[in-house]
């Protein structure tokens, strides 16, 4: 019992606060209001709480209301069924990747002791094990051994809610959109998880909290052994592709304004619309967190460990207990995990107001011509170089 | 076939290092990052936004000869100067003005505009009514910005109220009639 | 033939042409006010002044006939000073009130300002003072200070009308047309003179300040007053007719139409029936398509062919007709057809014909004879006896007196089946069981058949006001609701079938039209 609930704890403060939060707070703040200060505007700022506008806050809720309100219209020729649940396909796979994200490390009910190098216990790296208790599975919704591969599979589902609601829209517009998110998402897919497999490759396991584990390693006890660092070009190359993934711009095509109205969105009113915006906002945030534990170090705060501050041979509690520091750290590493999420959110959208939308050949080129075989070149020299050592 | 004129263009060809865009972006992402946390500073000599929260904050630098609202001059005796000639709503662009004429009871003025409507939402204000106007009957000169409504019924002026906001014209009207010529 | 040389060009003309016409041949063009191709020459307004070499002076283009081997310039130093002398005299007391002047956009002063003069004026004294807005007739309103005195209307009164209403009264600069006393200008041609006024002294008191000429569009049409089928422009702005200019057309109405067909556009305006409704409801042409066919056709199944009647109207055109005969004879397979239309009228020995409906021989072009068709007081004893319990009606026009009328509107309450396909509500359509807004001539394009048989096209103006739709397009809807469908979809297909059939020629191009 005691399980489910907290089970639904977790699905309720990641889903829905952390993710949905952020994601509508994102269709208001990310997208128009930096836009607008890119762009030397003020953003939207009329609706107002008792007078306060809030920094346009309000603006979210009243669009929420508005989008409810709205008449929801579904083409006469449509196939109303498929019409109805693409939006929920869109939608659905976009929350339920982050069943494997890991907002910190399990936590420990007993005490952590941290075993080094040298110390008999015959371990090649700083390690920490959990003595009189065990570790529980608090800081993410389900331990998972083949996460990536879960979180990756999530992903590519949602590829056929928008080809359905292109096609069940009976629309031109909607199915050229359709189609060409299908296509995009299905090209750099390919160049996704190879410029992954060279992560995977190094790390040598699809556990992503294992992951981020051993992302702390140090490197000559100075440098984080996240995945940027050994894998500089997979980073570059995820970072793309998870960009077109998300079918934003500078990738955007399958909704281009100018030329498509709004691709396989078109027909959409109402909340339907709403979900398939949702969507698309909550996609560029998984995509962040994904880059985040692979390449960013996850929840991984530099030289800060469940049992003090290390760097070099340095090793300080800066004076607090050995159990306040835990909780110190455990705060410390939620919040690097939410900052570089954020992080990541915001260069995608920098990118987003700052690129104009490639021509769909480029997109295609871009993605089988050069980022493909970049991805096989890295996982063939990230193989030979781990095979050599 | 005729003769065909070939221009030889000169294509830039881009270094690797360029192709690879990655410098490109970072130098994109620099500017539009400049001005995103320049217009986030605190500070309000580094902030570029020239939005202004218009009508809460009002404007207070028209220029000299800024169209806004309609008015529709009067003659002496206080009646409108127009004569439903139609040149103003001929001219407009948007197709706002709207006017029936009548047959005036002073056979001087003969015919005047039983109907009068502007439909401020609608006007672009081009000011190409005022120029069209032959007897400097339509002004836009009241200095007020059209106002946003919320009603569309609100910004159909009429004549009477274009009237209210107009005044004396110093032009000469009526061209030939006996007071003109004294 | 004489050789003249104008301008450089040499034309061979037909002995005793005037200059103006061998000027227009030759491709020139001669300002003139006074000067009417259907009036006589007084040559009075100076305006035509042209070189002829070897000639002391100008002379005037509409009066001097050419001769072999003339040299003429017309627009030589000479000629310019005087065209510009003639217009800034026109214009010494012209008010130049263009913006309250109907006339303003079709102007022959305005163009020819722009085109021949376009100085300032010299003038610093007072300008003469004369009438205004002066009704000089029921349809007509005179403006002194505008009229220039080419004398157009007062010889039209007196050559075309023979009614001699109008004079020139006064002289010099108080000269002004005017009416002999206790008379006006009353004769049923008088708006005729506003369209030839070459100014706007002259305007129509129904058009008056109504629309600007600038914004009309306008349309070849045939007037549908009267059996004669005036020839018509069609002036129409933001789907309503403005009003109705003769076309020039020497076989049937030369320059002129008389005034009571300028006025019969009301009727598109007036009374329309906008929407199908079924039993006093508003519905739509699919919904009411479905129904026709359901009621008709159990109509003529269940009580019989002979008790079905159908009334033809000749207000609809020859592709309406072709349709409806082809829709009795094939969809229901009745033969019970009766004649409607407006009863006769006025009539007179120039335009006005007393048949006022304007396609009666098309009907019977297109029917082969008015034999086949019953009178139409056997109609309402048809239906008051019982005999006819099933009736179609196209339009709402009955051609009996008043009181005979009022019998036809209360024996319709006896019918089963009463469909009104019409363009107006009438008595009819609230008492009709289906009724079919059919729209107006200046809503579709069609045929009509004058008085004389000659068929005459006319063209579409404006969309359909409302709901309605031409008599063809609703006979097509019912004939394929009743599953015998015609094979057409453009109104040409008619067309050219119904030319075929009918052995009528097609309508001729309307002769050129001469400069006014």
């Amino acid at each position: 019992m005691a399980e489910i609930l907290i089970s639904l704890a977790k699905i309720i403060v990641i889903v829905f606060v952390f993710v949905m939060g952020l994601a509508s707070l994102m269709t208001l703040l990310g997208d128009r209001k930096q836009s607008a200060r890119i762009q030397n505007r003020l953003g939207p700022s009329r609706a107002n709480f008792f007078g306060q506008s809030l920094f346009g806050l309000p603006h979210f809720i009243a669009d929420g209301i508005k989008m409810l309100l709205k008449e929801n219209i579904v083409p006469a020729q449509s196939n109303k069924l498929l019409h109805t649940i693409a939006p929920a396909l869109v939608f659905m796979p976009a929350l339920i990747g982050w069943a494997v994200i890991p907002f910190m490390d399990h936590y420990c009910t007993g005490t952590v002791e941290v075993i080094m190098p040298g110390d008999g216990y015959g371990v090649d790296h700083y390690t920490e094990v959990c003595r009189g208790g065990e570790w529980k599975n608090y800081f993410s919704i389900m331990h998972m051994n083949s996460g990536v591969l879960f979180a990756f599979a999530i992903a590519a589902v949602s590829v056929y809610g928008a080809a359905i609601a292109g096609w069940a829209s009976n629309s031109k517009f909607s199915l050229i959109g359709g189609l060409r998110s299908t296509a995009q998402m299905i090209s750099y897919e390919v160049a996704m998880g190879l410029s992954l497999a060279g992560a995977l490759v190094i790390y040598g396991t699809l556990n992503i909290n294992e992951m981020v584990r051993m992302q702390g390693h140090l490197l000559g006890d100075w440098l984080p052994m996240w995945g940027i660092v050994v894998q500089p070009l997979a980073f570059f190359l995820f970072l793309l592709a998870g960009l077109a993934e998300t079918k934003r711009a500078p990738f955007d095509l399958p909704e281009g304004e100018s030329e498509i109205v709004a691709g396989y969105i078109t027909e959409y009113s109402s909340m339907k619309f709403a979900m398939m915006q949702l969507a698309e906002y909550a996609a560029t945030v998984f995509i962040a967190a994904l880059v985040t534990v692979v390449f960013l170090g996850g929840w991984q705060f530099p030289f800060v460990y469940a049992d003090g501050f290390r760097i070099f041979d340095i090793h300080t509690t800066f004076g607090l207990s050995e159990d306040v520091w835990y909780w110190v750290s455990i705060f410390l590493r939620i919040g690097a995990m939410v900052f570089k999420i954020l992080v990541l959110v915001w260069l995608q959208f920098m990118m987003r107001w700052t690129l104009p939308r490639f021509r769909y050949d480029q997109v295609m080129t871009l993605g089988w011509k050069i980022l493909l075989p970049l991805s096989i070149a890295n996982l063939f020299i990230t193989a030979l170089v781990l095979t050599i050592l | 076939m005729g003769e065909v004129n070939v221009k030889k263009v000169n294509r830039i060809k881009p270094s690797l290092w360029e192709k690879s865009y990655i410098p490109e972006i970072i130098r994109g992402l620099s500017v539009t990052a400049k001005h995103f946390f320049g217009n986030l500073s605190p500070r309000e000599s580094r902030r570029q936004i020239f939005t202004r929260a218009y009508p809460d904050e009002g404007t207070d630098y028209y220029p000299e000869r800024f169209r806004g609202l309609h008015r529709l001059m009067l003659r002496e005796d206080g009646q409108v100067r127009c004569v439903a000639c139609m040149c103003c709503s001929t001219i407009c662009p948007a197709d706002c003005i709207h006017i029936e004429a009548g047959e005036h009871d002073d056979p001087n003025i003969e015919k005047y505009p039983d109907v009068f409507v502007i439909d401020e939402l609608r006007c672009i204000v081009c000011g190409l009514c005022v120029e069209a106007c032959p007897c400097d009957a339509i002004r836009m000169d009241t200095g007020v910005h059209i106002p946003p409504y919320t009603e569309r019924d609100d910004a159909f002026f009429e004549r009477d109220l274009l009237m209210q906001l107009g005044g004396l014209s110093e032009a000469k009207q009526g061209g030939n009639t006996k007071a003109a010529a004294e | 033939m004489p050789k003249v040389t104008i301008n450089d060009t040499e034309i061979e003309v037909e002995k005793g042409t005037t200059i103006l016409k061998a000027a227009a041949q030759a491709g020139y063009e001669v300002p003139h006010f006074c000067y009417h191709p259907a009036l006589s020459i007084p040559a009075n307004c100076r305006m035509c002044l042209v070189e002829v070499e070897g000639a002391p002076d100008l002379e005037p283009a509409c009066y001097s006939e050419v001769s072999d081997g003339m040299v003429v310039k017309t627009k030589s130093q000479r000629v310019v000073k005087a065209q510009k002398a003639v217009l800034e005299f026109i214009l010494l007391n012209h008010p130049v009130d263009c913006a309250i002047c109907d006339q303003a956009g079709e102007c022959k002063l305005q163009d020819y300002y722009v085109a021949y003069d376009a100085q300032e004026s010299r003038l610093r004294a007072e300008k003469n003072q004369k009438v205004k807005a002066f009704p000089i007739g029921p349809d007509v309103i005179y403006d002194g200070e505008r009229c220039i005195l080419c004398t157009r209307c007062i010889r039209f009164c007196d050559e075309i009308t023979g009614t001699n209403e109008l004079r020139l009264v006064q002289r010099g600069d108080s000269a002004e047309i005017r009416t002999f006393p206790g008379k006006e200008l009353d004769n049923d041609y008088s708006v005729c003179t506003v369209d030839i006024c070459p100014v706007g002294a002259l305007t129509q008191r129904d058009f008056r300040f109504k629309c600007r000429v600038w914004l009309l569009k306008s349309t070849d049409s045939i007037c549908t007053g009267c059996a004669n089928g005036c020839n018509i422009h069609l002036d129409h702005f933001r789907n309503e007719i403005q009003r109705y200019k003769p076309r020039y057309n020497p076989e049937v109405n030369d320059w002129w139409m008389c005034d009571e067909g300028r006025l019969t556009y009301k009727q598109v305006h007036e009374d329309r029936l906008l929407h199908p409704t079924s039993n006093g409801v508003r519905v739509n042409w699919h919904g009411v398509t479905e129904t026709a066919a359901d009621k008709l056709g159990d109509a003529v199944a269940d009580d019989g062919a002979d008790s079905f009647g159908f009334v033809i109207s000749p207000q609809a055109s020859c592709e309406d007709l072709y349709l409806a005969k082809q829709f009795v004879e094939q969809t229901l397979q009745v033969d019970n057809l009766y004649l409607g239309g407006k009863p006769d009228g006025y009539e007179d020995d120039f335009l006005i014909k007393a048949d006022k409906n304007p396609n009666r021989q098309g009907v019977a072009a297109v029917f082969g004879g008015l034999d086949q068709f019953d009178d139409f007081d056997q109609l309402i004893d048809d239906i008051e006896s019982g005999e006819i319990t099933s009736l179609y009606m196209m339009e709402t026009d009955v051609p009996a007196d008043d009181e005979t009328r009022e019998r036809f509107v209360e024996a319709v309450d006896q019918l089963d089946l009463f469909v009104l396909q019409s363009m107006h509500n009438g008595p009819f359509a609230e008492k009709a069981h289906l009724a079919l807004p059919a729209c107006s001539h200046a809503e579709s394009e069609g045929t009509f058949v004058n008085v004389n048989g000659i068929s005459q096209p006319f063209e579409k103006a404006f969309e359909p006001h409302g709901d309605s739709l031409p008599h063809w397009q609703i006979f097509m809807r019912f004939a394929a609701a009743m599953d015998t469908p015609f094979s057409y979809t453009f109104i040409h297909q008619i067309q050219d079938q119904m030319f075929q059939a009918t052995e009528a020629d097609e309508p001729e191009d309307v002769t050129q039209t001469p400069a006014e």
